[in-house]
């Protein structure tokens, strides 16, 4: 048997992922030989232990430039920042679990948990198609068992749905990169800059179908249908896990595959599709919030906005406009979160939480929470003082400098409308409303703990804009 | 660094309230007023410190950076005035949460008014509709005008990011505010000044976009709406001064015919309709519309008369308008309603209120000797000596049909005969008459000694 071709090195970048991956049978284990009644904490506990400590590796390869597996995965900057949104989102959405999931197969849910990061950080860093796609099944396909993992007939119906629609995006994205195999005879993201290929009708094709796929990852309008639905089905803590990981996996590849892999004069023309459904997810997205009754369903609109918005910090195709888009995924990553963290603390295994009849009055109840509610819809919304805001003023700026005004314009009215629906919510608990809603549910310490920090991280990002810098090159 | 102690002072403040573990009046207003009293005094004092922190490097320069210019400096203090007037008056159930909002609306106004940066500007230009939405919420019983309020000014509010990332990425740095060096041109630069035109006209409010402020102010409670109606209706006009008029003369000289008609337009169609209005809040809310149309006037005619008249005014129109609505508050609370179809014949009763409630009246419709007079003049002189002959007969006129619709408002509230059914209630009690005193002391110091704000023009009319 020869010997894998394979250095040190390479195997040195996957350490984040493995140690996460490992995590995740850990846990299985500890769960097989106790028997202790405290086995919600284990399992959580164990898993945000392993999710900080790929956190520090991650930290460390950031400005290490390695091209490991022959391209199959790079490691750098712009990997490493992905890799920590993702364990962010894994970490807060794993705290929220640990407030709020059913004590049964709590550590199957947190193994599911741990894989699913794996999937997606490996996306972070996948420079060759093949990586790519190996990257977003292992993220989806855990994903699909965790929606379903609550005896609810709305999670079931949510797991089914998720699962016969990403695997329609995963077969047009497959279809997509087959075609691009014909048109380059490589797998290799790096190999697509040749100049040669702008002329083959084969590899825009492949490309057009690449990116459609991605577009129903991301939930663009008119690709969206699934994710109210499947947001809405599943449990809380998955709804916020999915509601980051997946968006942060697939733009870190969206973001690679077009700042990276793109023949020169391609781009314009092949990615002005996209900036228009980018350009109507703004405003639909805000505009399909208004008509909510549900606070997952909300936040599943707004998180089709606020793609749109990222994207619209993407289409100058500028290094400047990368890093506005990675601050405004940060930031979105904490008000989402912090959101969710909300819904959690008023929420048992009924989820009470997640419908806004809930919500009326609650200023008078819960007097904090309702503050903090407000804040993050407002920083949603990109009011000051918080990280939306700074966050739009990046973005608009960015793209007004690229020449995309008219984004810059659908985002403004986007963001007028989108003002409409949060204020709804906000009204909702402030005003004086008829119907008191029962007595307010037992403290949350952990659900709080997670509001208190996502809160102060809206703030801090608003007066140290974070927006890293050496995250290129994408590829080698 | 007081400077920027006094932008953190009343939000500390507010933050305190909210942590008080009791709703008591007292201690709430107590502090509240402290507080605001404390701010006005650090304004006072701080004159033209300079604070700043650099924030952005990248796209643009921009940081936060705070100190008075000579205008913003009397906005300032006037806002510092308004507020502590404002909170020592206040009777308003839930007072805890109420002043806190007063305290947060104080702290994002001196932020908007002390800042020299566009960012910061348009920043705290958002962060001044929260405090007055929640009280909309909070504190009155229609719904539709917390979103009227929020949906235009929050639109307005986005235009002037827009017109400031804009601003940014051409001129390559937002830290401008002041500045006199600073001149925007190129085929960018008119769609600039029109979405800061846009947003600062919407604030203002001018006719045909005004249309949030009459349900604004009529719903939000007298406290507040001195504050709001006094001051917050100046930001609009401080933005035309400070950064249309600073740098985008050009433009602003070249719009000016469309200002001076809209201006214009506001004039005599709130003076037209404070005249029918049977609501004494709203006669007050349409008198603003009719005055501030008066000062973008000015501004748009923008020579130096005219502008030292603007700046008068604007300091005349933030003292008399938060004197009328505070007054306008007292009586509602006394007799239960503002309309001037079941008012009348408190004077009789009331003879302090009638007397405080006089002086603000005759301020407001020009009395010689007041300060509603002398910038009026000024303006006058100086838009026709600019060559406006017919926008100086519209003022005119309209500064005629003021004098009627105050003296209406006045009549129908104090004079007349006693209405029968009417509650008897005390007069204005010393904290009352000692909230409103400085207001009025201030129209009179204004009316004869206006010299340190006719100067404040000098560094900016070139």
């Amino acid at each position: 048997m020869t010997p894998l071709p394979f250095t040190l090195a390479d195997w040195s970048a996957l350490e984040p992922i493995a140690v996460v991956g490992v995590t995740g049978l850990v846990v299985l284990v500890v769960d097989l030989l106790s028997r202790s009644h405290s086995q919600r904490y284990v399992s959580i506990g164990i898993g945000a232990i392993g999710g900080i400590l790929a956190g520090v590796l991650a930290a460390h390869q950031f400005g290490h430039d390695h091209n490991a597996f022959f391209g199959g995965f790079m490691t750098g900057g712009f990997t490493s920042v992905f890799e920590e949104i993702v364990l962010l989102a894994l970490i807060g959405s794993l705290i929220l679990y640990g407030a709020i999931g059913p004590a049964e197969r709590i550590a199957g849910t947190t193994s599911l948990m741990l894989w699913s990061t794996c999937g997606a950080m490996l996306m972070a860093g996948a420079a060759n198609l093949m990586t790519i796609f190996l990257g977003l099944e292992l993220l989806s396909l855990a994903l699909y068992c965790l929606c379903g993992l609550v005896d609810r007939k709305t999670a079931r119906e949510s797991a089914l749905k998720y699962l016969i629609l990403s695997s329609t995006a995963s077969g047009f994205m497959l279809y997509g990169m087959a075609l691009l195999f014909g048109a380059t005879g490589s797998v290799m993201l790096a190999d697509f800059v040749s100049p040669a290929l702008a002329g083959s009708a084969l590899f825009w094709m492949g490309a057009g179908m690449f990116l459609i796929g991605l577009s129903f990852k991301l939930s663009l309008v008119p690709f969206h249908m699934w994710a109210p639905d499947v947001y809405e089905g599943a449990p809380l803590p998955v709804t916020a896990f999915m509601s980051v990981a997946t968006k942060a996996a697939t733009l870190a590849v969206f973001a690679r595959f077009i700042y990276a892999a793109l023949p020169s004069g391609v781009a314009e023309k092949l990615l002005l599709p996209i900036w228009i459904i980018a350009g109507i997810s703004m405003i639909a997205g805000n505009a399909g919030m208004l008509a909510q009754r549900d606070l997952k369903r909300l936040l599943a609109y707004s998180g089709i906005a606020q793609v749109g918005y990222i994207l619209t910090a993407l289409a100058g195709g500028t290094p400047l406009g990368l890093r506005y888009a990675i601050f405004y995924l940060t930031a979105y990553t904490f008000m989402n979160l912090g959101a969710f963290a909300v819904a959690a603390a008023l929420s048992d295994d009924g989820e009470q939480g997640s419908r806004l009849t809930n919500y009326e009055g609650l200023a008078r109840r819960r007097p904090w929470l309702a503050a903090a509610m407000t804040f993050f819809l407002l920083a949603l919304a990109g009011l000051p003082p918080t990280a939306g805001f700074l966050g739009k003023i990046l973005i608009l700026s960015s793209s007004v400098s690229a020449g995309y005004v008219w984004m810059a314009g659908l985002l403004i009215a986007g963001t007028a409308i989108s003002l409409y629906a949060y204020a709804k919510v906000i009204f909702a608990m402030y005003g004086r409303g008829r119907h008191d809603a029962r007595d307010a549910k037992p403290f949350v310490p952990l659900a709080w703990a997670s509001v208190a920090i996502c809160a102060v991280a809206v703030i801090a990002l608003t007066f140290y804009p974070l927006t890293p810098s050496n995250i290129l090159p994408l590829v080698k | 660094m007081l400077v920027l102690a006094s932008i953190l002072l009343p939000i500390a403040g507010a933050a305190l309230l909210s942590a008080l573990p009791r709703d008591d009046r007292n201690v709430s207003r107590a502090i509240g007023t402290l507080v605001a009293a404390a701010t006005f005094f650090m304004v006072l004092f701080a004159g033209n410190q300079e604070w700043s922190f650099r924030w952005l490097s990248r796209p643009f320069v921009a940081a936060f950076h705070f100190g008075a210019t000579p205008v913003s400096f009397w906005l300032s203090l006037m806002l510092a005035l308004c507020t502590v007037c404002a909170i020592a008056a206040t009777k308003l159930p839930r007072t805890r949460g109420f002043t806190a909002h007063m305290l947060m609306l104080e702290g994002s106004m001196l932020g908007l008014f002390l800042t020299r940066d566009l960012l910061t500007f348009a920043l705290f230009w958002d962060l001044m509709l929260i405090p007055v939405f929640f009280v909309l919420v909070g504190w009155s019983d229609r719904p539709a005008t917390a979103w009227r309020y929020l949906i235009y000014n929050f639109s307005a509010g986005l235009l002037l990011l827009l017109a400031t990332a804009a601003f940014g990425i051409i001129y390559g740095s937002t830290d401008v505010i002041g500045r006199s060096d600073v001149h925007l041109l190129g085929s960018w630069a008119p769609w600039i000044f029109a979405g800061f035109t846009v947003a600062f006209l919407v604030k203002t409010p001018v006719w045909p976009l005004h249309t949030w402020m009459p349900p604004t102010y009529a719903d939000l409670p007298a406290p507040m709406v001195a504050v709001v109606g006094a001051v917050q209706s100046k930001a609009g006009l401080y933005g035309f001064i400070a950064i249309a008029l600073a740098f985008m003369p050009d433009y602003l000289r070249q719009y000016s015919g469309l200002l001076i008609a809209l201006g214009a337009i506001s004039l005599v169609y709130g003076a037209a309709v404070a005249l029918v209005q049977q609501d004494a809040k709203r006669i007050v809310a349409y008198s603003s519309l009719s005055h501030l149309g008066l000062i973008l006037i000015a501004i748009a005619v923008g020579n130096t008369l005219a502008l030292q008249g603007a700046m008068v005014y604007i300091v005349a129109h933030g003292l008399f308008s938060a004197a009328l609505f505070m007054l306008v508050g007292y009586v509602e609370e006394r007799e239960g309603t503002r309309s001037l179809v079941r008012l009348g014949g408190l004077g009789k009763t009331n003879p302090r209120l009638a007397g405080a409630f006089c002086i603000a009246c005759l301020a407001a419709l020009g009395l010689p000797g007041l300060a509603g007079f002398v910038g009026e003049l000024i303006i006058l002189i100086g838009v026709y000596q600019a060559g406006y002959v017919w926008p100086a007969i519209v003022t005119l006129v309209s500064i005629v049909l003021a004098s009627a619709y105050f003296l209406r408002l006045y009549q129908g509230i104090m004079n007349g005969p006693e209405v029968e059914d009417l509650p008897v209630r005390h007069d204005l009690t010393w904290v009352e008459g000692l909230a409103v005193a400085p207001l009025l002391a201030g129209l009179v110091l204004v009316g004869v000694q206006p010299h340190a704000i006719l100067t404040a023009f000098a560094g900016i009319v070139k």
